[in-house]
């Protein structure tokens, strides 16, 4: 029963061992799916759903071109892709703290945007909830997550209106 | 007498011709184990649901944005002087070639909507901790590697607005200390954006930044296997 209960949480290697009486009464009891056919259905009618979405999007909203590049005529408002506008408009916010000096404005807004990827990337090791999971019982990290996410949309959205 | 038969985990196979050609294979290089273990035996977790799908679904659309963009390659001139009419001559008069960009656009931003989602889903389900700490590491750079690849991508049909994004992208790291104007210099190839600046984004979004990016997916999907499915909370 062990198999049954925890199987989800096994190493590839170790899921291979199961013998395959085992895995058949898995897959009886609704535990597990095969991988074939099951499975790999399941993942091209993703794939088919993914390509079709694309293909329609590209045929009702085609890919702009927009005029030819001259060098010599600076555009009115220069934006970037929408991705791109939080840290765009970090570049902006950082504009608040000229008075703190004519470097302030420039460093800062790489500066912050540096520190937001460092923390994101760190995040495994600045977790010091432990071993708990559930959202539900990490009130700190969720929190600070909503957070994060609140602010880059914030950002995303005063980018996209300034 | 019994008949021979070769069984792939749900499907038997009598027909002597076909075992007599899988043996021709199997006896050279054993892949019937390999298929066993890899395809025909295994079994995946029952219902992760729909939000355990967008790590895989990203991975799709990379691979979809690497067709796409081999396709694209073959009629895509970078030089500042053709490359836009390039571009127009793919949206009108190659066969398809505007479904080829529509799909290589809406992918890259539909790639970074996946990666977000799938980002949101790891942090919300604590997946990212022990043992997978560096798995979300190698996720996150992942990410930077896809901004990376827009962003270069972006310069490529050299048209006002891309241009012009692209000289307020690369004036961004002039702000670093003591290497900062080094590194504005070296994406612009020289003191201004030119035909040097398209030529060196060709070649970080065509081939460096793909090649990285796979190899980095790689590693995301070793440690995968190594480490299993997280499953529920």
């Amino acid at each position: 029963m062990a198999h049954a209960t925890k199987f989800t949480k096994k190493k590839e290697c170790e899921v291979k061992a199961i013998p395959y009486e085992e895995k058949k009464r898995l897959v009886r009891e609704g535990k597990a799916h095969w991988f074939f056919p099951h499975h790999i259905v399941e993942q091209m009618v993703i794939c088919m759903t993914i390509i079709m979405i694309m293909v329609t999007l590209s045929t009702l909203f085609p890919a702009h071109l927009g005029p030819m590049a001259d060098p010599f005529d600076t555009p009115a408002h220069i934006k970037p892709e929408w991705y791109f506008l939080p840290a765009f408009y970090t570049l902006k916010f950082a504009q608040y703290f000229e008075f703190l000096g004519a470097w302030a404005p420039k460093l800062l807004g790489i500066v912050i945007q540096g520190i937001a990827v460092t923390l994101l990337i760190f995040v495994p090791i600045l977790d010091m909830g432990g071993a708990e999971r559930r959202p539900s019982r990490r009130p700190i990290a969720m929190i600070l997550g909503g957070v994060g996410v609140f602010l880059t949309l914030l950002f995303g959205f005063l980018g996209h209106i300034a | 007498m019994e008949k021979e038969t070769l069984v792939f985990g749900p499907v038997k196979i009598t027909n002597k011709y076909l075992i007599q050609g899988f043996n021709l294979i199997n006896d050279r290089f054993g892949i019937k184990e390999l298929l066993d273990d890899e395809v025909f035996e295994k079994i995946a977790p029952g219902h992760l649901g729909l939000w355990s799908c967008f790590g895989g679904i990203s991975f799709f659309i990379f691979m979809m944005q690497v067709v796409t963009g081999l396709l694209l390659m073959i009629y895509y001139q970078p030089n500042i002087d053709v490359a836009h009419a390039s571009i127009t001559k793919i949206m009108n008069e190659v066969p398809f070639g505007w479904l080829m960009r529509g799909m290589h656009a809406w992918g890259a931003n539909l790639m970074i909507v996946t990666i977000l989602i799938h980002m949101s889903k790891i942090y919300v389900s604590g997946i990212y901790k022990a043992p997978r700490e560096l798995n979300w590491i190698v996720g996150v750079h992942l990410f930077l590697l896809t901004t990376g690849l827009a962003f270069s991508g972006y310069l490529l049909p050299w048209t006002q607005l891309a241009y012009w994004a692209t000289v307020v992208g690369t004036e961004t790291p002039a702000a670093v200390p003591y290497i900062g104007e080094y590194i504005r210099y070296a994406m612009r190839g020289g003191e201004e954006i030119g035909q040097v600046t398209l030529t060196r984004f060709f070649a970080i979004h065509v081939c460096i930044l793909p090649l990285v990016t796979a190899g980095a997916i790689g590693a995301h999907l070793v440690q995968i296997r190594r480490q299993g499915i997280a499953g529920p909370c």
